[in-house]
């Protein structure tokens, strides 16, 4: 391995949700600015193992985690890391749009908020960003105070994504963020990963092998809790080493 | 008859047992109000809810009794409010699910089905005698907070559960603690519900007499009460009282009293339809 510094990376990574071993064994890096995805049969971990770099499953009774994971060389499950620290570097989305039942401007200035920022010019400005990054402020910067819930689908979940941009983290998490919208919605919100990877480092689970190919630079293939092949993307697809990935991308199983 | 006839013939059968079952509780009800209604009605006037109670039929008012079901209808808020709708949050968004929890959810239910008369003996003992706050409104009110509770937690876990967890784990993930997300997402987003269930409770609280029987309230208060140390007397027992008295002339008092925590009822019920009706069209999931 070379000597250069990691984004993320995960050693010996084991996670248990009580006596289940969800995950298994998990060593990865990824390197800053690049777009990974996970990919695996449902039930494989993917989305468990994406919710150990933010810590989404401390609220999970029963589940623990063994090993590390590394946020810019630092242990994010050490005792000293805050959680709420953690979450403003590493930002969310999820697989459903999950706005808040308040006003757009509300949904992308709350990250700002309950770090008890108050102050109106830099919220407007925070919005004003993170929405024109989302590719969304032309579609609603005439309707800043209303309803998030009267949005689409797709418009929502650009939303989210502000949402999580406005506190500058520098990690994206993306949970199937676009399984649950239509198709044009869904190249709206690829291209914008292809846009916010200049930014940011980002991770997405997928079940679309299109989706991966399209977007990732790096793939993940997990099965049954097991990272089983990482690799290029390009490399993954044209010549998977294991013949587990060769069947699940060829669409043999899953 | 053929089998499908026959099939048909029950599904008609029961299509009209069910309206007769459906009808049967509405029309008695109309029938009660009805005959209050031609009873009383002719009896409220301004001296009706601004008069002290009586010896004389015709001179005798409410106003001691719908100051008292006031004064109780606030103090009862104020208390329960915050204590049942804090006791929801704990229970449904901060309790882990372990047995202690289990137990206490069980019996948090069990108390919702205690008869009323138990909580006036438990408040006569505790808040009247042992914390000496005597006949007072304060005593009564502590007595029907504890009776209310138990709805008022129960609503309150219900309105809480009907919040999706995606809202939860948007507001977690962008570094908010559970307070903050309780706070600022949760409640705002539930408050339709609890507000409703809330209300439905001190309807319930207004109506009861029992209890505050046991407690100390009177039934002849010529006063107004105007401190929560204060005796007093509610409707519920006015109304009680009048219909134990051997005059007519006291009956008719009894049905215009009816009427008046009838409308106090129905008004309370009819804010609770009114917010959740509003709850449900503002916020679709």
């Amino acid at each position: 391995m070379s000597k250069k510094e990691y984004k993320l990376e995960a050693k010996e990574l084991n996670a248990y949700y009580g006596g289940f071993h969800a995950l298994k064994g998990i060593n990865i890096a990824m390197e800053e600015k690049t777009v990974t995805a996970f990919i695996g049969p449902s039930g494989c971990g993917k989305s468990t193992f994406l919710r150990t770099f933010n810590r989404m499953n401390d609220y999970i009774e029963g589940f623990r985690v063994e090993g590390e994971i590394l946020l810019d060389s630092r242990d994010i499950y050490d005792k000293k890391v805050r959680v709420d620290e953690l979450r403003k570097e590493v930002g969310m989305v999820f697989q459903k749009p999950n706005p808040f039942p308040k006003s757009i401007f509300e949904n992308v200035v709350y990250g700002l908020k309950i770090q008890g920022i108050k102050k109106k010019s830099v919220l407007e400005e925070a919005a004003e960003r993170t929405l024109r990054q989302a590719a969304l402020w032309d579609e609603v910067k005439d309707k800043l105070q209303k309803s998030a819930l009267a949005l689409s689908g797709g418009q929502q979940q650009r939303l989210c994504i502000a949402r999580a941009l406005a506190s500058q983290p520098s990690v994206l998490l993306m949970d199937e963020p676009a399984s649950a919208l239509d198709p044009i919605s869904t190249a709206k919100v690829e291209e914008l990963i292809y846009e916010l990877k200049k930014e940011y480092t980002i991770v997405i689970v997928t079940h679309n092998m299109q989706q991966a190919g399209r977007v990732s630079d790096y793939t993940a293939f997990f099965y049954i809790g097991e990272l089983v092949e990482y690799s290029k993307t390009k490399a993954m697809f044209t010549s998977p080493k294991d013949t587990r990935t060769q069947n699940y991308i060829t669409g043999r199983f899953g | 008859m053929t089998n499908s006839d026959k099939n048909r013939l029950k599904d008609k059968a029961f299509q009209v047992f069910g309206i007769f079952c459906t009808f049967i509780g509405l029309v008695v009800l109309a029938v009660l109000i009805v005959k209050i209604i031609m009873e009383g009605a002719s009896r409220i006037d301004w001296s009706f809810i601004t008069s002290l109670p009586s010896r004389r039929a015709s001179r005798a008012g409410i106003y001691s009794a719908w100051t008292g079901t006031l004064w109780i209808l606030v103090l009862t808020t104020i208390i329960a409010f915050p204590l049942g709708v804090s006791a929801g949050v704990y229970l449904e968004e901060y309790a882990k699910k372990t047995r202690l929890a289990n137990f206490l959810e069980i019996n948090i239910a069990n108390l919702a089905g205690v008869p009323s008369i138990i909580y006036g003996l438990l408040g006569l003992e505790i808040f009247v005698r042992q914390m000496k706050l005597g006949n007072s409104l304060l005593a009564g009110a502590l007595t029907l907070s504890l009776l209310i509770l138990p709805i008022i937690i129960v609503t309150t876990r219900e309105a809480i559960k009907a919040v999706p967890r995606s809202i939860r784990d948007g507001s977690y993930a962008l570094g908010a603690s559970k307070w903050q997300t309780v706070w600022h997402q949760v409640l705002p987003a539930s408050f339709g519900g609890i507000l409703t269930g809330v209300i439905l409770a001190l309807s319930r609280a207004v109506g009861e007499a029992a209890p505050l029987i046991v407690v100390g309230a009177l039934a002849y208060v010529p006063f107004a009460p105007t401190s929560p140390l204060d005796e007093f007397t509610v409707l519920p027992i006015q109304i009680f009282n009048w219909t134990s008295r051997p005059q007519a002339a006291f009956l008719v008092n009894a049905s215009a009293a009816i009427i008046i925590l009838l409308l106090i009822t129905f008004l309370l019920n009819g804010i609770a339809v009114y917010l959740r009706n509003r709850q449900q069209k503002k916020i679709k999931w």
